[in-house]
């Protein structure tokens, strides 16, 4: 994994934990693409990311002082409040969780992250709160399972990897927070390109309303279990 | 800048299109100076849910999409977005859809004296959908049909949005024309598929969907031309404009204005830089007004 940072001011000091930023660069891809801000601090926004397709490949391509365009912040973020916050994150569902872990110490809370990949080699190793717990598919670090299975139990829980974990954590709390991965076209909600299926019936943008959604409240059977990034990257 | 394009006086020759501008609330930082008109996102009668996703991907120098309408249908249309068109200084005309000529009647009938609503673009020519659409697009007597039951209905302008996906499009366009058009939007997307290696299947849960982007543009101007070429009405210019460059091809090739759609989801700004960027071009060639821009029309 890797963190690229970009100077965008006024999206650093009011981005939220969930929120994304829409990244365009000058022979990039057609459409831009989105990136959960990892960290925020001074004037610089992070995003994580692997090199997956070729969008990817020309980011991690750039050289400092190169620019980018960057929309953002964008979507409804985690909204953090109690004493004790549960963060659980699969792969590079790790890119919300510092933000939040931030906000939850800010707003008083005693944070546990709980972070999971398939092999120790793949885990992302900045994870960072009152306590780490890792997991791993085939038990290289930590817990040998799934980082839901390995989690405690807890009030607030914000979960973010791919969709098939998340409806395991629907599973567990449904009053979850768990920020979802779509497709997207255009970040801003007017393409309908990132319809994310409730369970009430009906879509809405995950660019929009979400990308943080009530675990409950997603209806997962209809939602791609796991984005292959490679398709449009 | 200002042109006179199928019964409405436009401040600037540059549109939103359909469909990748919403109602035109969701962005606020979108700069609508520049903004000649907006077509709102396609709307039924009824509310529609849309197709499943994944509903969109990138493919080379464009994108596929097949949301399938998703929208609120009219009475929501009027209740909750028309108040607010009424009091912008631009016109907003509706995208209109139908499983059936009475049906876009019935649609115009229902939005007609509303205020906030300053025409119609009916679509015949959206490939995301069961019923209706596509269908009706392709087929002269099917196109005229449509255009008749709404031109029956209104006042307003009626403005018909073409398929590419027929073998003659001056064919459809006269059709239309004699059926009572004020003018024609030129083109909507192509159908497209794009195949998942590793699922040995379609990429979009709808199998296929509208190609768009710059990959469909030398293609959406020669339709625009032969479309412009067929009738006296006014045809306007859609399909992978990004650039004022791009925009110029269709104004040369005899559009009266043009219509920027993907390329606001890359850049919310497109609209107001293709506007400026052609009112620099008459500028620095030495053109008074964009009447003066030669047109390469010859008549058939």
């Amino acid at each position: 994994m890797f963190v690229i940072g970009v100077r965008a001011p006024e999206i650093a000091t009011t981005v939220r934990a969930g929120q994304f930023v829409n990244l365009g660069w000058e022979q990039g891809p057609l459409l831009r693409r989105p990136f959960s801000v990892y960290r925020a601090d001074g004037d610089l926004v992070e995003v994580i990311l692997k090199a997956v397709g070729v969008g990817t490949s020309q980011l991690l391509g750039m050289r400092v002082g190169e620019r980018i365009s960057c929309l953002g912040p964008l979507g409804r973020g985690f909204e953090i409040t109690g004493s004790r916050a549960l963060l659980i994150s699969g792969g590079l569902g790790v890119a919300p969780m510092p933000l939040a872990a931030r906000d939850a110490r800010a707003a008083g809370a005693r944070v546990t992250w709980v972070h999971g990949a398939r092999t120790a080699a793949e885990l992302c190793t900045e994870a960072d709160g009152d306590d780490v717990l890792w997991a791993t598919d085939d038990g290289s670090r930590g817990f040998r399972g799934t980082a839901v299975a390995a989690a405690p139990d807890a009030d607030l829980v914000l979960a973010c990897g791919p969709n098939r974990m998340l409806a395991a954590v629907a599973g567990r709390w449904p009053d979850a927070q768990v920020a979802v991965e779509t497709y997207m076209g255009c970040g801003t909600g007017v393409c309908l390109g990132c319809a994310v299926p409730l369970v009430r019936g009906g879509y809405d943008r995950a660019c929009k309303e979400g990308p943080v959604y009530r675990a409950a409240d997603v209806e997962w059977g209809a939602l791609p279990a796991h984005l292959p990034y490679a398709a449009t990257a | 800048m200002s042109v006179d394009v199928g019964g409405l006086r436009l401040r600037g020759p540059v549109l939103a299109a359909s469909g990748t501008f919403g109602y035109g609330t969701e962005v606020p930082l979108l700069e609508r100076r520049a903004l000649g008109a907006m077509v709102s996102k396609g709307i039924f009668l009824r509310e529609r849910e849309g197709t499943p996703p994944p509903r969109i991907v990138e493919t080379p120098s464009g994108m596929l999409n097949a949301i399938g309408l998703q929208g609120p249908g009219a009475d929501v249309l009027v209740r909750d977005y028309a108040p607010k068109w009424a009091t912008w200084d631009f016109p907003v005309l509706v995208n209109i859809n139908g499983e059936s000529p009475a049906e876009y009647g019935e649609l115009a009938a229902r939005l007609e004296g509303v205020p906030g609503i300053a025409g119609y673009e009916i679509n015949i020519s959206c490939p995301n959908v069961e019923q209706g659409g596509l269908y009706f697009g392709n087929d002269p007597r099917a196109a005229a049909a449509v255009t008749e039951a709404v031109r029956k209905r209104t006042r307003l302008p009626v403005w018909v949005k073409l398929t590419p996906m027929v073998g003659d499009i001056g064919v459809i366009a006269r059709a239309v024309e004699s059926a009572g058009a004020d003018a024609l939007c030129a083109i909507n997307t192509l159908v497209g598929m794009s195949i998942d290696l590793n699922a040995y299947g379609p990429r979009l849960s709808f199998r296929t969907g509208g190609l768009s982007g710059p990959a469909i543009r030398p293609l959406a101007v020669s339709l625009a031309h032969q479309a412009a070429r067929a009738v006296r009405i006014p045809v306007i210019g859609v399909g992978g404009i990004g650039r004022a460059e791009d925009a110029l091809e269709f104004l040369v090739a005899g559009c009266a204005a043009v219509q920027v759609g993907t390329a606001t989801f890359v850049n919310p700004t497109a609209i107001a830089e293709v506007h400026d960027g052609i009112a620099s071009f008459l500028r620095s060639r030495g053109f008074a007004s964009l009447a003066d821009l030669p047109r390469y029309l010859p008549r058939d």
